[in-house]
């Protein structure tokens, strides 16, 4: 996924077209009179909690800012589909857009989804196989200098193959 | 020389190149996955992250509506001898620019306030995890000029290195008739996983 959605985002040209990106595109899923009410002066998170409960749609969000009670829009994350939910207090109306599905996108969110910010356990073991894949790498970048060493025969070949790739990072590092 | 030979020496060649990738993209991922912890940490020195360099009269000539801006920031980079940068520019709003050019480095933004035409340059402190990320999200073909191009052309190396390096493995670990059963194992478990991810996170 990392691989793939690596080389997506290196070609954004040739997969989202020439900058700036449109934004995403939604489609309207559905649209509901809110029944409920809220406690008084609730704020726009709270008000966003409540909206995604009533809707079956709890899970990891953020709300646009700025905040307004009036008026709340909460992004509701999701690999495949992420949704905006527009809630309008004064006709207690509630608009559920679903995002129309690109690959390039989906690729994108899997990408940058990360970090322990959220209250949602799913969130938090995503991140913990964020962390794994860090730990990973690390070891398998390590194990595999040590297993390089351990023959012979490659070393030299292998000695220039180092040395070539440290030499041209550090010459991207002292020029960019 | 047989393909199990070629498949094993590829492997190892390509990684021991692409080693100092490998690391800057697992190290720089800590801080993208604790992000918070960091930003904890810098705010309890209570140190500015923006210095002001520069403010007062400047005048960028006409704002088109659309279209591109790019030309309007390499100007301002001109002036303020930043040529050597990558830069973006982009709108904050229908009465400012923001143009911000940066190094693996440094990093200097430009907020642009086009009614007043007003300037204002201020130069971030330099933080290690910036420096990580920064080169972290360091991509694409934007930039014309070679050596960042050069480094767009090694992030498609590394890409294409995982996809070997995963192509490799797998054929390296059917090789060994001992490990099938807890690779599989390994391997379906972790497709399986992956896939209850994507369909509930």
């Amino acid at each position: 996924m990392y691989a793939v959605s690596t080389f997506v985002m290196n070609h954004r040209d040739l997969f989202q077209g020439p900058p700036p990106s449109p934004p995403p595109q939604f489609e309207l899923e559905r649209e509901l009179v809110y029944p409920g009410e809220f406690p008084v002066g609730a704020t726009a998170s709270q008000i966003a909690l409540q909206v995604l409960a009533m809707l079956q749609l709890d899970g990891t969000h953020t709300v646009a800012r700025p905040f307004s009670p009036e008026k709340v829009v909460i992004n509701r994350l999701h690999p495949i589909t992420p949704r905006r939910i527009t809630y309008r207090a004064a006709e207690k109306r509630v608009t559920v857009e679903r995002m129309v599905f690109a690959g390039a996108g989906f690729l994108e969110r899997l990408h940058r989804r990360r970090g322990f910010q959220h209250p949602y356990l799913g969130e938090d073991l995503w991140a913990a196989t964020v962390d794994l894949t860090i730990v990973a790498l690390l070891l398998l970048a390590l194990t595999g200098l040590w297993m390089w060493w351990e023959l012979r025969v490659t070393r030299a070949w292998g000695a220039v193959s180092l040395v070539s790739g440290c030499a041209l990072f550090a010459l991207f590092l002292g020029s960019m | 020389m047989k393909f199990s030979q070629l498949n094993r020496r590829s492997h190892l060649y390509l990684g021991l190149f692409l080693t100092p990738w490998v690391l800057l993209y697992a190290l720089s991922s800590v801080p993208f996955s604790h992000g918070d912890f960091f930003e904890a940490r810098d705010k309890a020195q209570g140190l500015p992250l923006w210095t002001r360099t520069f403010e007062g009269h400047y005048d960028l000539g006409p704002i088109p509506a659309t279209g591109a801006l790019k030309p309007l920031g390499a100007k301002v980079l001109r002036d303020f001898h930043l040529e050597d940068r990558a830069y973006g520019v982009y709108r904050a709003g229908p009465k400012q620019l923001n143009i911000y050019a940066h190094t693996f480095w440094k990093a200097t933004q430009f907020q642009y306030f086009i009614e007043e035409k007003r300037l204002v340059a201020e130069n971030r402190r330099f933080r290690w995890e910036h420096f990580l990320t920064g080169m972290h999200a360091r991509g694409g073909f934007e930039d014309e000029r070679w050596f960042p191009v050069l480094w767009a052309v090694l992030i498609d190396l590394v890409c294409l290195a995982f996809l070997l390096w995963i192509a490799s493995g797998l054929y390296m670990w059917w090789s060994l008739p001992a490990l099938r059963t807890w690779g599989s194992i390994a391997i379906f478990s972790g497709l399986a996983s992956f896939v209850v991810f994507v369909l509930r996170l």
